[in-house]
């Protein structure tokens, strides 16, 4: 309250008792140690947010404290089971994490030791001029310590709290630093993780090379997720996995002629293996994660049914994810992805198709080009009439499309690709509801004629919440319809039009 | 904001020591405190290693109220905070009045650089005339510490003399708060006097009584507060007593 230049200062290094109290004169300088060394970890989520955040993330006992920007510090109190930001109390350091996904736990990077000190800094009548807090992390392993100094100024002592930052700053092994490259400084073996890994693509780079490197890198990426998925640490791992190997299967589609008709139904053999046995899991996962939704959809009357059905799919989704988590720790599944890995990842294997050759800028543009042309000549046909099929349909173009554009995004300027996906983006979130709910009424439709009897009453109440839930998810879908196609013709305009010809489709615009 | 006045008119009672105790005990109890050193000899100040800052420049010194914030102290206690003896009371004056005055330029530049504080504690000087009227008026409370002899009986009355002959100041007595300070219980005297003294002014006598001690002494060289340095000795008891009786009298206003 009094001292309000209070302020923080991190620095690199454990600022030895003997360094601190040498070249002092004619000041003095006390250091106190409160003895005591603790544990702490350093905690993210699995994507990193909180180190991109230029934040650091700490857990010594039961108090979490977030070191934010290098110069503020915020404490609160967490229990064990508080794994997700979302559980913890309402407090400074649940502020301060807002901007971290929902669904993401908080993880451990890294653990070491935490140690304090206090500082104080005296004239020669023992006058406190300047005191400090420093708080050292130690971590385990070939990191660098890290010191957090709280710098404590007192009223009318400006010129020896100068001196003190100054000290303090000499004695460390570098110049004050900012949050986000203190979990690397601490824990530099950490790898990061990236759901959309940079492939480096150049436009002279052949149709193969890329199709191999593309598959290569989601491969890495699903594999980055199946320590997590087994641990059960959040349904993003999951999430994640499937996302990657759909970019696998997307390549081996979409890159035509690239593979041997041969090895492109042997890849996609192998990505369907891969991803057959995470389905049932991830459906449920979609369930419990949208329970509230669910419960808010129907009038309490029929909320009875909805408690059975959930603690249903609960029991189910352990059975799902036991058997998954045997699957991923299996020696079969290690060796079948990493046969997958071996043959991506050798570039003079066989299996190239009539394609392989061409140079990769004339081809990503001449497939984006076509499907762009698909996408549009489906999409006009789409009237209020149309079967949902072809609705369907072109919400599978659209992805493809997307997918595309994304993969080949390197080559073409980001300013100029931005405008483009923006309207494709919206339209996609509304095709992707409309399938949600027609997905959803079909799952609960199957789950109602197939679940194990619970006796008369109970499958009464089931039903009856089941079947409301289908007519409230179908009036959704038809709502969601009337809006696809505002949000295409908002795509189909003659801007992005224009835009699509000059990128994709040069030579004859 | 209060401001409590230590005074007394004659010297030797333990008026110092009184305002570098009972500003602690305000800042202890969660007050934020400035203990103004306005004595010259700068007891208070040397009690809490203060130097003595640079000479302040008294004509610009209340226009700038950022040098009012630039000549207070940090002590080494929480909440608590020191200006140096180094003023002339006329100046004095003026920057009570202002920091009473919540609308005044002074109070919000205080306020500003987190200089507003709870509690101001006064050490005053122990000659009458120096301290001026408005000291005494802008003072929520008086504290008076008085030696139960038959000497010290005679300067409180003085002291009530005059406050009573300044209808002006509209001081009101019940804002005199006395203690009996170093008292000795053996001797005779003082319990006589005080008795005397309590018949004679009920409602200005606190019940806390502060005993002889060579505690008190040894502040000067420990160079700290007795609360800080010996806080469950008797004398440290006493001066939380008579703290808790001031902080009761100013939550009555």
């Amino acid at each position: 309250m009094k001292q309000p230049q209070r302020s923080i200062m991190v620095l690199t290094g454990d600022l030895p008792d003997a360094d601190l109290t040498t070249g002092i004169e004619p000041l003095r300088l006390e250091v106190r140690s409160d003895g005591d060394t603790a544990a702490f970890e350093v905690l993210d989520t699995h994507v990193g947010s909180v180190r991109q955040a230029d934040q650091l993330l700490l857990r010594s006992g039961k108090r979490l404290t977030v070191l934010s920007g290098g110069d503020h510090v915020a404490s609160q109190d967490a229990l064990p089971k508080h794994r997700f930001v979302d559980d913890l109390d309402d407090g400074p350091v649940k502020s301060a994490l807002q901007h971290a996904p929902r669904l993401r736990s908080l993880l451990s990077t890294g653990a070491g030791t935490i140690s304090h000190r206090d500082i104080w800094v005296r004239d020669d009548d023992d006058k406190t001029l300047a005191r400090a807090r420093l708080t050292t992390l130690s971590p385990e392993g070939d990191g660098q310590a890290i010191t957090i100094t709280d710098l404590q100024p007192l009223r009318g002592y400006d010129k020896a709290m100068d001196w003190l930052r100054a000290h303090l700053a000499a004695v460390a092994e570098n110049a004050p630093t900012g949050a986000s490259n203190l979990a690397d400084m601490l824990f530099p073996d950490q790898p990061r993780y990236d759901a959309k890994p940079d492939v480096a693509i150049t436009a002279d780079d052949t149709a193969w090379h890329t199709a191999n490197r593309i598959i290569a890198a989601y491969l890495r990426v699903a594999r980055l997720n199946e320590t997590g998925i087994i641990a059960d640490h959040d349904t993003e791992f999951l999430h994640d996995y499937r996302v990657a190997l759909r970019k696998v299967r997307s390549v081996l589609s979409l890159f035509k002629g690239a593979y041997s008709d041969d090895a492109t139904a042997a890849f996609k053999g192998a990505a369907s293996e891969l991803m057959a046995p995470t389905g049932r899991l991830r459906d449920l996962d979609v369930y419990l994660l949208a329970q509230d939704d669910y419960f808010a959809m129907l009038p309490e009357t029929l909320h009875d049914g909805l408690e059975l059905m959930f603690g249903m799919f609960r029991k189910e989704r352990r059975k799902a994810h036991r058997s998954l988590s045997a699957r991923l720790a299996s020696d079969d599944y290690d060796n079948m992805i990493r046969a997958f890995q071996a043959a991506v990842e050798d570039p003079d294997r066989a299996g190239q198709g009539p394609e392989a050759h061409v140079g990769i800028g004339d081809f990503g543009s001449r497939l984006i080009w076509k499907r762009y042309r698909k996408v549009c000549r489906l999409a006009r046909t789409i009237t209020a009439d149309t079967p949902d099929e072809q609705v369907h349909e072109l919400r599978i173009l659209c992805k493809k499309l997307r997918y595309l554009m994304e993969f080949f995004a390197p080559l073409y300027p980001a300013s100029a690709v931005k405008p483009v996906l923006k309207p494709l983006k919206r339209l996609q979130d509304n095709l992707g509801l409309f399938n949600d709910y027609s997905v959803q009424q079909a799952f609960l439709q199957d789950f109602l004629d197939r679940h194990e009897p619970l006796g008369h009453k109970r499958d009464l109440a089931l039903a009856q919440s089941i079947g409301a839930l289908i007519a409230v998810l179908h009036e959704r879908q038809k709502e969601e319809r009337a809006r696809i196609m505002t949000s295409f013709s908002k795509f189909d305009g003659p801007e992005i039009r224009s835009r699509f010809g000059s990128l994709f489709h040069d030579k004859e615009t | 904001m209060k401001i409590v006045a230590c005074y007394s008119n004659k010297g030797g009672v333990g008026k110092t020591a009184a305002s570098v105790n009972l500003a602690y005990a305000f800042a202890e109890a969660g007050n934020r405190v400035l203990l103004c050193d306005l004595d010259p000899q700068g007891a208070a100040s040397f009690y809490f290693r203060v130097k003595p800052s640079q000479k302040l420049q008294n004509e610009a010194f209340f226009e700038e109220s950022k040098q009012v914030a630039k000549a207070i102290r940090g002590s080494d206690y929480e909440n608590l905070d020191i200006l140096p003896a180094n003023m002339t009371f006329r100046d004095f004056d003026i920057f009570l009045s202002r920091m009473k005055n919540s609308r005044s330029r002074l109070k919000k530049a205080m306020k500003a650089v987190g200089a507003d504080y709870d509690i101001i504690v006064l050490d005053c000087p122990p000659n009458i005339s120096t301290l001026s009227e408005s000291v005494l008026q802008a003072a929520d409370l008086i504290v008076v510490p008085v030696i139960p002899t038959t000497l010290s009986e005679r300067t409180f009355e003085q002291l009530l003399e005059f406050v009573e002959g300044q209808d002006a100041l509209k001081v009101s007595k019940k804002q005199i708060a006395a203690f009996f300070s170093m008292v000795q219980r053996q001797k005779a005297l003082h319990g006589e006097t005080m008795t005397r003294m309590r018949e004679a002014y009920p409602k200005r006598m606190l019940d806390a009584v502060l005993p002889f001690a060579t505690d008190v002494e040894r502040m000067g060289v420990n160079r700290a507060p007795l609360l800080a340095f010996a806080p469950d000795r008797p004398s440290a008891k006493a001066y939380r007593d008579v703290f808790r009786e001031l902080q009761q009298r100013l939550n009555k206003d």
